[in-house]
């Protein structure tokens, strides 16, 4: 009887086209480096003649520095150069003194090496192909646009000091000046990736006016360090602590 | 002797037998216990390479050496020499990050993948950063699919570029694969995504699932996921997948360069342990995860008993 069952429940099964179940599963996490692998030159072959053309045109050392230029939060080197660096073009080519400039913190891409600074190493901070914009706005907006970034602790600007005290910013005071009045207006240099609504910066949809300069981030940039190289003076990395958290 | 001390001993060596004995016998117990009949298969996979094709320069910076395409090709070749079943997929994001990226627009990436003999992928925000129309061009070059069931290209120049789901089969075992994007709106400019529709994950990735389980009668269930691992904000995420779904076994994730030492299992409406995976970025790790299948009733992998259908 019980051999019967279990023929009967062998046919049931084969019949229903049981599949097969999981009995055991298991993981690992294998790290990519010289002691785990090492290059397969087939593929190293295929790579070359790209990294070449790329070589040809990342290679030139525009700058130099004494140490690594980091990102962090709320404050570091990297995110005071970089803004610099952009208020400082962007005004150039705007043609008059811009009030500040911003940088989403999830657009610096990477850091800055010590010792000499390529334009591969640009690309790799600045990859995307980002323009320039002149935001003219109210200082309610601009408020709205630096607590905005205040919450995640991202609040990255050049031409200003600010404090961050839970998530809302105070004590704005501009390099040029000018204190944060909800009524006035002020110029913002941005990406159009921010300046289009991107980084959930959608409340920035109807400024007072939005220009367009026809300046890639990156160009800004290369330009920039191209002229801080040809000085001969090397970049020293220091935060001058401009967004403090209280 | 002191006893303390002795027994302090005695229980060391036990300790350090049992460590022994944990890292080699599992293999070892599991043909036993499983028999001839025991399939198994590999699941390799990435997540955000971001276009790193070469390790990281020696520059003295965290990942430095890190990565690269070369390595990651002769790590593939050597396990799929000792394993039959393996199956390569990724998570999205293969585009943005180096200089390749910025002169190649995506060709140098793509041709890798096909040479790395990828089964599958899925969209990462960042593989819109060139336009939709070098998508077109650059996934045009592709061996493989790319999976996407909730982006909905209809009046775009990707439509009918991707699909939705892909059935692979491996020493008998029935393996669905899926993939999910993430919202658009807010994360890549409109003019790259265009009228690129976004539809509910969730509801996607629930009505996906149970076509695969039931329909397609598939004995795992993976989702190629760009949605990210977990968020403080109500959005959602890989986790929020896992939990309001059912019948996915495994998801793969991406977008928030999460680091995880092993997979996170989440139960899923059924109350199932849904395993989420995912291995940081840039190519620095290559994920391994080994399944192995029995043939007839099906027992979960927590030991419950689970209804054959």
């Amino acid at each position: 009887m019980k051999k019967y069952l279990l023929l009967l429940a062998l046919a049931t099964l084969s019949a229903c086209n049981p599949g097969y179940h999981l009995t055991n599963r298991t993981s690992n996490r294998i790290g990519v480096d010289s002691l785990t692998a090492t290059t397969d030159s087939s593929m190293a072959n295929f790579l070359k003649p790209y990294r070449q053309g790329l070589d040809k045109s990342m290679n030139e050392v525009l700058a130099r520095s004494t140490g690594r230029i980091e990102k962090g939060k709320p404050d570091a080197p990297l995110n005071d150069l970089l803004t610099d660096a952009l208020l400082k073009q962007g005004s150039e080519k705007y043609g008059k003194p811009i009030d500040c400039s911003h940088l989403n913190y999830g657009g610096i891409r990477s850091n800055l090496p010590e010792g000499t600074i390529t334009t591969g190493s640009i690309f790799e901070v600045m990859p995307f192909d980002n323009q320039l914009i002149v935001l003219t706005v109210t200082g309610a907006m601009l408020q709205e646009l630096m607590n905005h970034f205040a919450q995640k602790n991202e609040l990255v600007m050049g031409g200003l000091r600010a404090k961050i005290h839970n998530g809302a910013v105070q004590d704005v005071t501009f390099t040029n000046g000018r204190t944060l009045k909800p009524n006035e207006t002020y110029t913002v240099l941005l990406s159009d990736y921010v300046a289009n609504g991107g980084d959930d910066a959608g409340f920035l949809k109807n400024p007072v006016r939005n220009e367009n300069i026809n300046y890639l981030m990156r160009d800004a940039l290369i330009d920039y360090f191209r002229q801080v190289g040809k000085t001969g003076q090397p970049i020293n990395p220091v935060s001058d602590g401009r967004i403090s958290i209280e | 002797m002191d006893v303390l001390a002795s027994n302090r001993r005695q229980f060391l060596k036990f300790l350090g037998t049992a460590a022994v004995v944990g890292s080699v016998t599992p293999d070892v117990l599991a043909a036993v216990q499983q028999g001839p009949k025991t399939t198994s298969v590999t699941i390799l996979h990435t997540n955000d390479v971001h276009s790193r094709l070469d390790p990281f320069p020696m520059d003295g910076s965290r990942n430095a050496g890190k990565g690269g395409v070369a390595r990651r090709a002769t790590l593939i070749q050597t396990i799929r020499q000792e394993q039959a079943n393996v199956l390569l997929f990724d998570a999205g994001d293969i585009f943005q990050g180096t200089p390749y990226f910025n002169l190649y627009k995506g060709e140098p990436e793509i041709l890798a993948m096909n040479r790395l003999g990828y089964d599958a992928g899925t969209l990462g925000n960042h593989d819109f950063d060139g336009g939709i129309d070098n998508m077109v061009t650059q996934f045009g070059k592709a061996s493989f699919p790319i999976l996407i069931a909730n982006y909905d290209f209809k009046n775009t120049v990707m439509d009918g570029r991707t699909i939705p789901f892909k059935l692979f089969e491996k020493g008998g075992v029935r393996i669905g694969v899926f993939g999910l994007g993430i919202q658009p709106e807010g994360l890549i400019p409109r003019a790259a995504y265009k009228e690129t529709k976004y539809l509910d994950p969730i509801e996607i990735g629930n009505d996906i699932a149970a076509k695969l389980r039931i329909d397609k009668k598939c004995d795992y269930v993976i989702c190629l996921s760009h949605l990210g691992f977990k968020y403080t904000e109500p959005i959602v995420s890989d986790n929020v997948l896992a939990a309001k779904t059912r019948n996915i076994d495994l998801i793969i994730g991406g977008h928030t360069h999460t680091f995880l030492d092993a997979p996170v299992a989440v139960n899923n409406l059924d109350g199932q342990p849904v395993w989420i995976n995912q291995v940081g970025f840039a190519g620095i790790n290559l994920g391994r995860i080994d399944l192995a299948f029995d043939k007839g009733k099906a027992v979960s992998s927590t030991g419950k008993s689970v209804e054959v259908k």
